[in-house]
């Protein structure tokens, strides 16, 4: 990868200790990913969102846009990737929701609506928690808009709400 | 090559089960084997273990040496495999693999899974990684509500009902009324399915395989020793397998799935047959919705018509081509790595009328086996029949 493209720190060399989550599983019962320098090379996605920016990785050599980010173009086996924003809007390809079963620590959670999104524009679809309504509320090719959910612990990830939704940014409590 | 049959095989029983990992095991043995038997396990010099997430469920990794141990086994060769819901097909793939190509004489294939835990959210878990963890695990996908938006996206493109879903399941557990080893024997007809309480719609309850505890071994030889085995073996007559991407979001348009029928292709080429050549076939029904799209990418029915196909008892003993007469995953339940391994257990006795005539399909020769895995994204195929390949009228 470019020098300084993907990542500020590189392979090995002067990486800072993995700032610890508060985790209240085990660890390997926690679903969110470790997010911070000190644990992956894609960390930048994960601080671009923190900013409302929805960022993934375009391979400088083949061109192919890449979901989730790499650090290897699977096309070409470049390592010669930049980042790049994606739009934050799209429609309703498929949903379901889970309303039992949930797993470990999203038991309150429940009932939950869940699905696929194809992003304005790119040719991705993206698997994603919806908010902002129910079941009943939701329809194949709604548009859907971006927001940023961020855990008690400060890790963030994304989630689609009916674009037309006007309640504020922050999720429900 | 060597051709290679399957001469023993045997079951626990499947359910919520008093027995630990390795009992479950112990079990299905004893269900194998015994005093009279021609071979013991202590004579055969490999194993394979099919099992998903010992680690998770069991809290034991490295059970292939446990399986040895257990079942008085010091083979020449053991190993575990696992791809998810089809790992037990992989370790018959395995050990065909090994006895084709000379590396061994006769194998022994166990199939385990211990799923039900004190903590139903933690097995939920479990089920849970088997997706995509770090990027659609965290935001609750699982298994039903992927085969949810399956049965939307087919219900949308091809007007099917959930009616023809509930008739999967009325069937699948009507046959499983007749296996003593299925975890589910109590008809359940389709108003009872329809009225279920909704766990990811349209997908109720009785839509979903259970959570389930088991065990099955089969038992696999090289063609100069078969005779010494069994005088009615179980040929493997071809395999097939595709798999395409991982994430839900790059599986396609969801209402079909190209790596089916691509592993469907494989298979029949490899065996030399065509669909309608199938007498009896064990296909992976982990809901209700999979064995409709089965249907179409198995390629008995166009691509749309699989609610068709079960509307007019296609499906049926009886029907053009009979499916998951064992009960299914449905009826049977879904220990993961058991599962593969009791479908051909199944197939080994249909094949040689050993099963209640209730759910028997009679003059049956020729079969399949489906496992697919994760989200739908790997399809496995085994097609078995009692004419050693090549040798078929
Ligand atoms: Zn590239």
């Amino acid at each position: 990868m470019t020098s300084g493209a993907l990542s500020a720190d590189k392979h090995g060399g002067g990486a800072p200790p993995p700032r610890k989550p508060h985790i209240e599983l085990p660890f390997l019962l926690d679903f969110v990913p470790l997010q911070d320098e000190g644990s992956t090379q894609v960390s930048r996605f994960f601080s671009a969102l923190k900013e409302g920016r929805f960022e993934t990785t375009r391979c400088t050599a083949c061109d192919t846009l890449l979901f989730q980010p790499r650090t290897t173009c699977p096309e070409c086996m470049s390592t010669e990737l930049r980042w790049e924003e994606l739009p934050q809007s799209g429609r309703i390809y498929a949903f379901s929701a889970m309303l039992m079963g949930a797993p470990i620590g999203m038991e309150k959670d429940l009932p939950f609506v869940l699905g696929l999104i194809d992003l304005d524009g790119v040719g991705l679809r993206i698997f994603s928690r919806f908010e902002g309504g129910s079941y009943e509320d939701f329809a194949i090719g709604q548009r859907m808009r971006l927001r940023v959910h961020t855990f008690p612990d400060g890790r963030v990830t994304y989630r689609f709400a009916p674009a037309a939704d006007t309640f504020p940014l922050q999720a429900k409590a | 090559m060597d051709k290679v049959a399957i001469v023993a095989g045997g079951t626990s029983r499947f359910g919520v089960r008093n027995l630990t990992w390795r009992e479950l095991l112990q079990e299905a043995a004893a269900a194998t084997f015994d005093a009279e038997s021609r071979i013991l396990p202590k004579e055969i010099d490999t194993l394979v273990v099919g099992a998903a997430e010992p680690e998770r469920f069991a809290f034991q990794s490295y059970v292939a040496p446990l399986a040895a141990e257990t079942l008085g086994m010091t083979p020449k060769m053991l190993l575990r495999t696992e791809l998810a819901c089809a790992s037990g097909q992989m370790a018959l793939r395995t050990a065909w693999a090994h006895i084709a190509s000379g590396l061994c004489d006769v194998a022994l294939v166990a199939g385990v899974e211990k799923m039900n835990l004190p903590n139903m959210a933690e097995t939920q878990a479990s089920m849970a990684c088997v997706l995509d963890r770090e990027w659609e695990g965290l935001h609750g996908a699982s298994a039903p509500p992927f085969f949810a938006m399956c049965a939307q996206r087919h219900m949308h493109s091809y007007g099917t009902t959930v009616e023809q879903m509930a008739k999967v399941v009325e069937k699948n557990h009507h046959y499983s009324t007749f296996n003593p080893t299925a975890h589910f024997t109590k008809e359940v007809p389709m108003d009872k399915v329809l009225r279920s309480p909704m766990v990811a719609p349209p997908l109720r309850l009785f839509d979903c395989s259970g959570i389930t505890d088991g065990a099955a071994i089969a038992i696999l030889a090289r063609e100069a020793i078969v005779p010494d085995l069994t005088d009615t073996p179980l040929w493997v007559h071809g395999w097939g397998q595709a798999n395409q991407g991982f994430r839900t979001g790059a599986i396609g348009d969801l209402a079909s799935w190209p790596a089916m029928s691509l592993a469907a292709r494989e298979a029949y080429r490899n065996a030399r047959v065509s669909p309608k050549d199938l007498d009896v076939v064990e296909l992976h029904d982990c809901f209700s919705i999979s064995e409709i799209i089965a249907y179409e990418q198995l390629g008995f029915t166009p691509e749309g018509k699989g609610g068709a196909f079960i509307d007019e008892g296609q499906s049926y003993i009886g029907g053009s081509t009979p499916i998951n007469t064992r009960g299914g995953l449905l009826g049977c339940g879904h220990p993961l790595g058991a599962t593969g391994v009791a479908q051909v257990v199944e197939l080994f006795r249909t094949l040689r009328s050993e099963v209640p005539p209730q759910r028997q399909v009679s003059g049956a020769t020729l079969a399949m086996a489906h496992n697919l895995s994760g989200n739908a994204n790997t399809h496995s195929i085994g097609i078995y029949g009692l004419d050693k390949p090549g040798t078929a009228a």
